[in-house]
C-alpha cells in the first residue's frame, strides 16, 4: 500500500513541470474550441430557426454529421483534410477540429435557449415596430445568451476532457504527454492515474466557478 | 382610423374570423367583447399584423395595407399594442423598455428618447421606477410600463388585449385609470376587456363578437339596456352587470 504512494509521488514530482505546461495547452485548445464553437453555434442555431429551408437543411446536415460520427474520426479527417490544403500546426488543427465539433452541440444549446424565450417577447418587439432582426438582436438573443451560459459552461467541461483526443495528431496536451511519459517510464498505471487527477482537478475547479456564476446569475435574474 | 372590410382569418381548418367589417374613428374608444374563443384576440392581432388575415382589407389612417408590398414593421410602429401578460423586456430597465423602440426603430438620439420617456413615465405615474427592472414591479405597474412603452412610439391608435385580466383585483383600477386618461386625451383605442364598468363609462362603442362574426355594434347605453340579441343577453347575464 505505501509503496504505490511512493511511486505515485515520484511520478508526480518528476512529471509536474511538464504537466503544468501541458495543462496550459489543454486549456488553450479548450478555450479556442469554445470560442470557435460558440461562433459556429450561433450561426447554425440562427440558420436552424430561420425561415429558409436551404439554411435549415445546411444546419441540419452539419449537426447530423458531427453528432453522428466519433470525435476522433473528425479530428483525423480534419487534420489530414486541412493540412493538405494549408500549412497548419497540429495545435491549431486540433483546436479547429474541436471547435467545429463543438459548434454542432453549441448550436443546439442556442437553438434551445432561443426557442425557450417566451413568444410574447418577439410579439412585443414586433408590436413596437421592430423587424425580426432587431427583435432577435436586441430582445431575444440577449435573453437567450443568459440562459445558454450554464449549458455552455457544461460544454466547456466536456470539451476540456474531449481535448485529450487531439493526442492522436501529436499535440502535447496533457493526455499526449501522459501517453509518451507512460511509454518512456514503463509506469503507465501511475502516469495515467496522475493525468486523470489533473483532469479531475481542472473539472472540479471549473464546475465550482460555474456554480458560483450560476448563483450570481440567479440572484441577478429578474 | 382603423377600418376592416370582409376580414377572414383561419387557423388550418378552423375559421376564426368570418368576414369582419369594423370601422374605428379617430379618437374613438371601441370595446370588443365576446365569449372565450369568439375571436377577439385574433381580430386585435390582425389589426396589428401579428396575425396575417387570409382575406379582406385593413385600412390604417386612410391607407390600405398591402400585406405583400408594405413593410409591416412601419405599420405596426403606428399602432401600439398592450398585452394581457405585459411582455415587458425583462433584461432592460423600465426606462430602457420605453426608450428601446424609439432608439432602435425611430433612430432617435438616446438623450431625447430618455427625456421623452420620463415624461411618459410621469404620465403613467411611474417616474420613480425608471431604473428598476420589470421583475421588481407589481402587475399593475408592469402594465403601466407596457402602456408607456407603446406610447413612446407616438402611435395613432392603441390596441389592448385584456390588459387587466392577469392582475390582482386591487391593481385593476390603476391600469383602467391610465386607459381612461388616454381616452380622455383623444387616443384611438380598441380594447378587449371583461371590465363592464369600463365599457359602460369609457367606451364610445361596444362591438360584440360571436363565433367570428360581429353580432352587435352599438353605443354602450343601447348595448347594455336595449339589446334584443339573444346571444348578447346571454352574455350580459353571464358577466353579471
Ligand atoms: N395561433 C393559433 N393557432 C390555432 N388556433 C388558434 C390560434 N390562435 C387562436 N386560435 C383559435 O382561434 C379561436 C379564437 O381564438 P381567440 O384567441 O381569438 O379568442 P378570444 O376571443 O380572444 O378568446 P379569449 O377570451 O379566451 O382570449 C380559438 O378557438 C383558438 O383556439
Ligand atoms: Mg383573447
Amino acid at each position: 500500500m505505501p509503496e504505490i504512494f511512493t511511486t505515485l509521488y515520484e511520478v508526480f514530482i518528476r512529471t509536474y513541470p511538464g504537466f503544468l505546461k501541458a495543462a496550459l495547452i489543454t486549456l488553450e485548445i479548450t478555450a479556442i474550441a469554445l470560442v470557435l464553437g460558440t461562433a459556429l453555434g450561433i450561426v447554425f442555431a440562427l440558420m436552424k430557426i430561420s425561415k429558409s429551408k436551404i439554411l435549415q437543411t445546411i444546419a441540419n446536415l452539419y449537426i447530423t454529421l458531427i453528432r453522428g460520427t466519433p470525435l476522433i474520426v473528425q479530428i483525423m479527417f480534419l487534420y489530414y483534410g486541412i493540412t493538405n490544403i494549408v500549412v497548419l500546426s497540429n495545435f491549431w488543427a486540433g483546436a479547429i477540429a474541436l471547435g467545429i465539433h463543438n459548434g454542432a452541440y453549441i448550436a443546439e444549446i442556442f437553438r434551445g435557449a432561443i426557442q425557450g424565450i417566451d413568444r410574447g417577447q418577439e410579439e412585443a418587439s414586433l408590436a413596437v415596430g421592430m423587424n425580426r432582426r432587431q427583435a432577435m438582436r436586441r430582445i431575444i438573443f440577449p435573453q437567450a445568451l443568459r440562459r445558454a451560459i450554464p449549458p455552455l459552461g457544461n460544454q466547456f467541461i466536456i470539451t476540456m476532457k474531449d481535448s485529450s483526443l487531439v493526442y492522436v495528431i501529436g499535440v502535447s496536451e496533457m493526455f499526449g504527454l501522459a501517453n509518451r511519459e507512460a511509454a518512456a517510464s514503463f509506469q503507465p498505471f501511475e502516469t495515467f492515474l496522475v493525468v486523470g487527477m489533473y483532469y479531475l482537478v481542472l473539472v472540479l475547479i471549473f464546475s465550482a466557478l460555474l456554480k458560483w456564476y450560476e448563483k450570481k446569475l440567479d440572484v441577478d435574474s429578474i | 382610423m382603423i377600418k376592416t372590410k370582409n376580414l377572414h382569418k383561419s387557423f388550418g381548418d378552423l375559421e376564426v374570423l368570418k368576414g369582419i367589417d369594423l370601422d374605428v374613428e379617430t379618437g374613438e374608444v371601441v370595446v370588443l367583447i365576446g365569449v372565450s374563443g369568439s375571436g377577439k384576440s385574433t381580430l386585435l392581432r390582425c389589426l396589428n399584423f401579428l396575425e396575417m388575415p387570409n382575406e379582406g382589407e385593413i385600412t390604417i389612417d386612410g391607407r390600405q395595407v398591402d400585406l405583400k408590398k408594405d413593410d409591416l414593421s412601419n405599420v405596426r410602429a403606428e399602432v401600439g399594442m398592450v398585452f394581457q401578460h405585459f411582455n415587458l423586456f425583462p433584461h432592460k430597465t423600465v426606462l430602457e423598455n420605453v426608450t428601446e423602440a424609439p432608439i432602435i426603430v425611430k433612430k432617435m438620439k438616446k438623450e431625447r428618447a430618455e427625456k421623452e420617456a420620463r415624461v411618459i413615465l410621469e404620465k403613467v405615474g411611474l417616474s420613480d421606477k425608471a431604473d428598476v427592472y420589470p421583475g421588481k414591479l407589481s402587475g399593475g405597474q408592469k402594465q403601466r410600463v407596457a402602456i408607456a412603452r407603446a406610447l413612446a412610439m407616438e402611435p395613432k391608435a392603441l390596441l389592448f388585449d385584456e390588459p387587466t385580466s392577469a392582475l390582482d383585483p386591487e391593481l385593476v383600477g390603476e391600469v383602467l385609470q391610465v386607459m381612461q386618461d388616454l381616452a380622455n386625451e383623444g387616443m384611438t383605442m380598441v380594447v378587449v376587456t371583461h371590465e363592464m364598468k369600463f365599457a359602460k363609462e369609457v367606451a364610445d362603442r361596444i362591438v360584440m363578437l360571436d363565433e367570428g362574426c360581429i353580432i352587435e355594434n352599438a353605443d354602450p347605453h343601447t348595448f347594455f339596456n336595449h339589446s334584443t340579441n339573444e346571444r348578447t343577453r346571454q352574455f350580459l347575464e353571464m358577466v353579471d352587470v
